[in-house]
């Protein structure tokens, strides 16, 4: 996973996350938007054959208390801890 | 931020299975519906080396067939990402081919998940003799890889009983599809026809969705068992946020 920072701010940061799709930048979006001190979060992707930017590009922007960096770094342990959760509730009953 | 999970089989069988899951998000939801399309790697054959084909069919067709057959597959720590399975072939006509006709190299490990695809008729004199190396590939690159076929979630809806229909009013059937929540009782409505008014005949009732609880669908190919293949999918979505914490430390 390549990241590459197109615009940052104190507040604003918008990156690339080479590599990947919908799959893991829909989830990385719900929880950045569960986080408490992030305002807006959102990810654009352009289609495979439109020719250049296809790699999907996070916007996000926070309430000015957090870095937006480490607010990705935490949406990111919350992922993980959500995948944890996951798996033992569902091997508790399978 | 504490998520509470709360998981629920409602129809299970080793390749098939309805799964209820409440307290998820949309997003997680769908996050673990796509792994389980795209994400989660399958054997399959990818390169055939013919040594006899006198069949009615030109290599590249078999080829084709050959690669859609559902191998089982083993995790990736009883076998490495980078291994290759070879599976030979034999039959001489008449006969039919078929997946079970496949020899594996590893037969403990890798096989036909099922034994009963048919590869190509021969008739007499026809003869296919063929080399094949299965190797482990996404669903994102080729359909033949991917382990889940009709995986799917719908909401749980919750079926409640208002009173009685009006004495003569004509009866419409209302048709729902899914796992419905009456009372607290979880009914699939294959039960009933998916038709409300086979269970509640003469009677009023309001459907409504049950908020962040998703049924899932899940169906796999037999590489391997449904739990499996829910496992292999969240473990996918973990290690590419693992992977985004190490490259945002950086």
């Amino acid at each position: 996973m390549e990241l590459r920072v197109t615009e940052r701010t104190d507040e604003e940061l918008s990156i690339e996350i080479a590599g990947e799709d919908h799959t893991f930048m829909n989830v990385l979006k719900g929880s950045l938007l569960e986080h408490e001190h992030i305002n807006a979060a959102t990810y654009d992707i352009n289609p495979e054959q439109s020719g250049g930017q296809t790699d999907p590009i996070l916007t996000l922007k926070t309430d000015g208390s957090i870095e937006p960096i480490d607010a990705l770094e935490e949406a990111a342990g919350d992922i993980r801890t959500k995948a944890a959760d996951f798996k033992s509730a569902f091997e508790a009953a399978a | 931020m504490a998520s509470d999970y709360d998981v629920e089989f409602v129809e299970r069988t080793e390749r098939e299975a309805r799964i209820l899951v409440r307290g998820i998000t949309p997003a997680f939801a769908n996050g673990i519906r796509r792994a389980m399309v795209a994400d989660v790697p399958t054997l399959a054959i990818d390169t055939v080396r013919f040594i006899e084909n006198s069949s009615v069919m030109f290599d590249e067709q078999l080829g084709l067939r050959l690669g859609l057959v559902p191998l089982t597959t083993p995790t990736p720590e009883e076998f490495g990402d980078d291994d290759v399975v070879t599976l030979s072939i034999d039959v001489e006509g008449p006969a039919t081919a078929y997946s079970g006709d496949l020899v594996s190299s590893e037969p403990d490990l890798v096989k036909p998940a099922d034994e009963n695809v048919p590869i190509i008729q021969l008739k007499d004199d026809q003869r296919l003799e063929a080399e094949a190396e299965a190797v482990y590939d996404h669903g994102k690159n080729h359909a033949k890889h991917q382990g889940g076929v009709a995986v799917g979630y719908r909401h749980l809806q919750r079926v409640t009983v208002d009173g009685d229909l009006p004495e003569f009013e004509e009866e419409e059937s209302q048709i729902v599809r899914g796992v419905i929540e009456d009372d607290g009782e979880l009914i699939p409505t294959s039960e009933f026809g998916h038709d409300l008014t086979e269970r509640y005949p003469g009677k009023d009732v309001t459907v409504e969705d049950v908020p962040n609880a998703f049924v899932f669908h899940v169906e796999t190919d037999g590489s391997f068992a449904v739990e499996e293949l829910v496992t292999r999918a969240v473990d996918s979505i973990d290690d590419r946020a693992a992977e985004l914490e190490d490259a945002v430390q950086l």
